[in-house]
């Protein structure tokens, strides 16, 4: 099918100028991401530089193993969807589904395994920052930053991941009532680079919470 | 089709060797100060993921642009925000209250 006969809307001159905006508008958007979790990168810089042996006696607390299979995991989900974007591009809806399914229970998994068990192990723990923190002494205050940097990334990390997983399902759903074809996914693609993002902030994330403090 | 799926697999066999590589380096007995440089594979990483599972190539050349004013507008960031403290030498002062 020519896309000369796909429908769009009146602003754009073909369903083609219309694909093009809504990826580039995300783009926009993921630039605007890239800035805010950019913020937090230079807290971590900030934070470390004036505090490398408390900043690393904090990373070294935390769950390496949880860490590391929650990085392995989403790396997996952005594989997972993009071959169902790869699979949409050649018309195959149910496999697009199927990969959706995959790449939404593989998001869930990370955030079971983030917020259900690594921040109940760290809770139980006593590394939030609070009153009774576990690590006392002349590192105490590094710590406490390390950790307050670590639940403020985790949870903003989180909401996006919970945000990823609802346009995902958003995306199952459409394509369930088969509205994408070989034609038109331009919404599958979307969502698809920011489920990558997200992915992207982690891998970025994983070190500076898990490794970097971890050696030293 | 085959090709494009076999490309998106061994993409992620890359990302699972770099991040067995960062993961093992960070071992690695480093200078407090060098220990930063574990981030590389990370860095590859995140290129790994930005050129074959979203395709930033690809796109129109105003998402090139976009998504190189994010990495320049980053850099700015990092790179201003980090002078202070990269740069700044602290002087050890007595401690001059009375006793």
């Amino acid at each position: 099918m020519s896309e000369t006969y796909l429908p769009h809307e009146f602003q754009y001159s073909s369903a083609r100028h219309q694909a093009e905006t809504a990826i580039s508008g995300m783009w926009l958007f993921l630039a605007t991401e890239v800035l805010f979790f950019g913020a937090l990168f230079l807290t971590w810089i900030y934070s470390r530089h004036w505090n490398q042996a408390g900043f690393d006696a904090g990373a070294q607390q935390t769950q390496l193993a949880i860490g590391t299979i929650n990085t392995v995991i989403l790396v997996t989900s952005s594989l997972v969807y993009s071959a169902g974007l790869a699979f949409i591009e050649v018309g195959n809806t149910r496999r697009l589904i199927q990969c959706c399914a995959l790449a939404w229970m593989l998001g869930l998994s990370f955030l079971i395994l983030k917020f259900g068990v690594e921040w109940y192990l760290d809770f139980s723990a006593h590394l939030f920052p609070g009153p009774d923190f576990a690590i006392s002494g002349p590192l105490s205050g590094g710590a406490r930053l390390f950790f307050v940097f670590y639940f403020v990334s985790t949870a903003l990390h989180g909401l996006h991941m919970t945000g990823g997983l609802v346009l995902v399902g958003w995306i199952i759903l459409r394509a369930q009532r088969a509205e994408f074809s070989s034609a038109y996914f331009t919404p599958v693609a979307v969502v698809g680079l920011y489920w990558s993002f997200v992915d992207m902030v982690w891998i970025v994330l994983y070190p500076l919470i898990y490794l970097v403090g971890r050696g030293s | 089709m085959t090709q494009h799926l076999r490309r998106l697999w061994l993409t992620l066999l890359l990302l699972l060797v770099l991040l067995a590589i960062e993961f093992g380096v960070s071992f690695l007995p480093l200078d407090r100060a060098a220990r930063p440089l574990v981030l590389i594979p990370a860095v590859l990483m995140v290129g790994a993921v930005g050129t074959m599972f979203m395709q930033v190539g690809q796109g129109p050349t105003i998402v090139r642009l976009f998504a190189t004013s994010g990495l320049l507008w980053l850099t700015i960031l990092l790179g201003l925000g980090s002078l202070d403290p990269m740069t700044r030498t602290d002087y050890h002062v007595q401690d001059a209250s009375p006793k």
